[in-house]
């Protein structure tokens, strides 16, 4: 099958959404959704307001760059420690490495905010607790795209260079290091996108920063205030979105030389570290506060058997729908309107705005506009996940299709061919499976979130799990987690199975 | 005065269990140049392993300088004497002509110098030199390999070679994918350099190159065969050498 059918396949997801949506529909609240799209182009300016929006932010981004920063360097550590090759050159053995491996899944398996949730009971609310809820599974996260790009490289030179007398860590750095440099840059630029988003997340939920401000002006349906914050954030989005692509282009540039790279780099470096302080003045952050005093429940609390006796069957299964519903979704959403409005360009603009809202509207805060017009159940849950991932998963098929070879597509075109056909033809099958592939792990990422949207009544285990950190029913809570656990790491190797099976294929095809 | 590398009576098992290398021994002095030649799969690559001390033999010893391996830092300035060429050359890629040859001084500099070589031109004077005495442009310095030729970069890494200072020097197969005008002139290069106080070990499949060096090993089954000089081998020897292919 031509794979951009693929790309179009999951769309037949919507039958049977657009089906039973006017099911979920209550009609209560379309006044209230059009308010909140009116209020859009007449935010509050008032003084006061914009102020506080202001300060929200900046507690966000303080945030954002904390925990990102914090994630790179625990990732970068653990992601060496973890890869063979390195420890094999430091201690003579492969297997803590691969111990390590194992062991780093269990940190990146639960979603950032539950997280948050144990770190907040443990610690209390403070600053510090945003910041590791984000650090610690991101750090897995790229601990593991580390480890799994130092075991993708050529071990000649490292081996050349040791065999010529070079300390063990010496030949590491010179060897490994500049190979490894363009991945973690690549990698690193978008995890501070994500650390954004993760951090006004978390904000939505009590964490503090712009994105409490948004959650209470929608609750209270003070919607110009809602897009005071809005254009607030989107705009640093933007900014922090266009900065990176534009480091991304400079310092990946084929051939560029790795000493301007390097002294740019460490320069950038000198930067953040700066900006780290003023950025922890204003978070109040006081590095004691991780010595204790540590609240945690006794040991008898954490394992009862009634915490066993859930109806597994039925949480696990909502979890799994929840995911894939959303999942298709989200990865049928950008190739269809990029396909419906070929024919004007010009839509292209408020396409990629429409992108952007997408992806800086936290999940529960569009789940709850949904609730205005919708039924609480799976389906708000779904379209909201699907509505977050599809202006991430839409901004990479963008990038990607305005760097296609665009010869082909205008053979086509000068062949007669309309412009929808000739960019089913020529422009999808060049990118389908780098589109797919990411949308395996976006569905990865989509089970995660799972959680994020109990709110709205999804049902699944992330809602039981909330349910019970938030009522301190510790034994409850050990159950779910260790299942909620084992049902995102069996997630990841299946996704991770679908990315390579695809990258796979085009390297081979 | 001590040979640069002794092998005496080399065992070695490959993955399989079959041996590559057994009852094997020799000597190299300064200002040796030796060829050491046999079809593909007699043993070559594993031989240079073992002089380079990337491979422990099951039996046997390696001395270099008369003294076996060491530990620790001894056993790191024991391997600065020794320069490999290897046959995919294993230059580091995304790194400059000049951090490349830089990268060769490793085993001597402090980690401070280490560092900077990612991040500044180090040491230019002893590059440039080492860049006219392997025959290129020193403008080549703030090149990245990868915009190299093939023989550029192969003269890239034997400057690698030199900046580190190796005496023994060993050369696997480094003509096998050259054409003729430009293997020959790298192999005056190598014979070149190959002179005293260095030695030079240089595995070839090819018997006609043989002019320029001072000894020639006949390996065959991982086992020496012969250990003459070039006007010295006959037709015969070389047909023994070669004869049914490349072996078991």
């Amino acid at each position: 099958m031509n794979p951009a059918a693929w790309l179009l396949l999951p769309g037949l997801v919507l039958l049977p959404v657009l089906l039973l949506l006017p099911l979920a529909l209550h009609g209560g609240g379309w006044s209230l959704i059009g308010g909140f799209l009116a209020a859009a182009v007449q935010p509050s300016l008032d003084p006061a307001l914009l102020a506080a929006s202001g300060r929200g932010l900046a507690v966000t981004l303080a945030v954002a760059l904390w925990s990102w920063l914090l994630s790179l360097v625990l990732g970068l550590a653990a992601g060496l420690l973890s890869a063979p090759l390195v420890v094999a050159e430091l201690c003579g053995q492969r297997w803590p490495a691969l111990v390590l491996r194992r062991l780093l899944a269990l940190p990146r398996s639960l979603h950032e905010l539950l997280w948050g949730l144990l770190l907040l009971q443990g610690l209390g609310l403070q600053a510090g607790v945003a910041i590791l809820a984000i650090a610690l599974p991101y750090g897995a996260l790229v601990a593991r795209v580390v480890s799994d790009q130092v075991e993708a490289l050529d071990p000649g030179p490292l081996r050349a260079l040791r065999t010529a007398g070079s300390p063990a860590w010496a030949a590491l750095l010179q060897a490994l290091g500049p190979p490894l440099l363009p991945g973690v840059l690549s990698y690193g630029g978008y995890r501070l996108e994500c650390a954004l988003r993760s951090a006004t997340l978390l904000g939505v939920f009590g964490l503090g920063g712009i994105g409490a401000d948004l959650r209470l002006s929608l609750q209270s349906l003070q919607f110009r205030e809602a897009w005071t914050s809005l254009w607030l954030l989107g705009l640093a989005m933007l900014l922090l979105e266009t900065l990176v692509a534009l480091l991304r282009r400079r310092w990946l540039l084929p051939g560029a030389s790795v000493g301007r790279r390097g002294r740019e780099l460490l320069l950038a470096g000198a930067v953040l570290a700066v900006l780290l302080l003023p950025a922890g003045h204003l978070l109040g952050l006081d590095g004691r506060c991780l010595l204790g005093p540590w609240s945690w429940p006794a040991p008898t609390d954490l394992w009862t058997n009634a915490g066993w006796r859930q109806p597994w069957p039925a949480l696990v299964g909502s979890t799994v729908g929840l995911t894939l519903l959303a999942t298709a979704l989200a990865v049928a959403a950008g190739p269809w309107l990029v396909l419906l409005l070929r024919p004007w360009p010009r839509l292209l603009l408020p396409l990629q705005a429409l992108g952007l809202l997408a992806r800086l509207l936290p999940p529960p805060l569009t789940a709850l506009l949904l609730l205005f017009i919708c039924r609480p159940g799976v389906l708000p849950a779904a379209l909201a996940l699907a509505f977050h991932n599809a202006g991430v998963l839409g901004r990479l098929l963008l990038e990607q299709l305005a760097a296609q070879d665009p010869r082909p597509e205008q053979a086509l075109r000068s062949a007669g061919a309309g412009p929808r056909r000739a960019l089913l033809q020529a422009a999808f099958p060049a990118v389908a499976r780098t589109y797919l592939a990411y949308g395996a792990y976006r569905g990865d990422v989509i089970l995660r979130e799972t959680v994020v949207v109990g709110l709205v009544g999804a049902g699944g285990l992330g809602v039981v799990l909330l349910e019970a950190l938030s009522s301190f029913a510790w034994g409850d809570v050990v159950p779910v987690l260790l299942v909620y656990a084992g049902l995102t790491l069996a997630g990841e190797s299946l996704a991770d199975g679908c990315r390579r099976r695809l990258l796979l294929a085009r390297e081979v095809g | 005065m001590e040979p640069l590398l002794e092998l005496r009576d080399i065992a070695l098992a490959g993955r399989d269990g079959r041996p590559r290398l057994q009852q094997l021994s020799l000597q190299l002095h300064a200002g040796e140049r030796v060829a050491l030649l046999g079809p593909s799969g007699a043993g070559k690559s594993s031989l240079l392993a073992v002089a380079n001390g990337l491979l422990s033999p099951q039996a046997g010893s390696v001395l270099w300088d008369g003294v076996p391996a060491g530990r620790g830092r001894r056993r790191q300035r024991q391997q600065a004497a020794i320069g490999t060429l290897w046959q995919d050359l294993r230059l580091v890629e995304e790194l400059s002509v000049q951090q490349n040859l830089n990268a060769g001084r490793l085993a001597a500099w402090s980690w401070p110098q280490v560092l900077l070589n990612l991040l500044l031109p180090l040491e230019t004077d002893a590059c440039r030199q080492v860049l006219a005495r392997v025959e290129l442009d020193p403008g080549l310095l703030p090149v990245p390999v990868t915009a190299l030729s093939g023989g550029q970069r192969q003269r890239v890494a034997l400057g690698r070679l030199l900046r580190q200072g190796a005496r023994l020097l060993l050369a696997d197969e480094p003509l096998a994918q050259l054409d003729p005008p430009l293997a020959a002139r790298l192999l005056q290069l190598l014979l070149q350099l190959g002179s005293a106080p260095r030695g030079l070990l240089l595995s070839l499949h090819r018997p006609d190159l043989l002019a320029g060096f001072d000894r020639v090993l006949g390996l065959r089954q991982g086992q020496l065969l012969w250990d003459t000089v070039p006007a010295a081998v006959t037709a015969e020897q070389l047909e023994a050498l070669y004869a049914g292919g490349s072996g078991p």
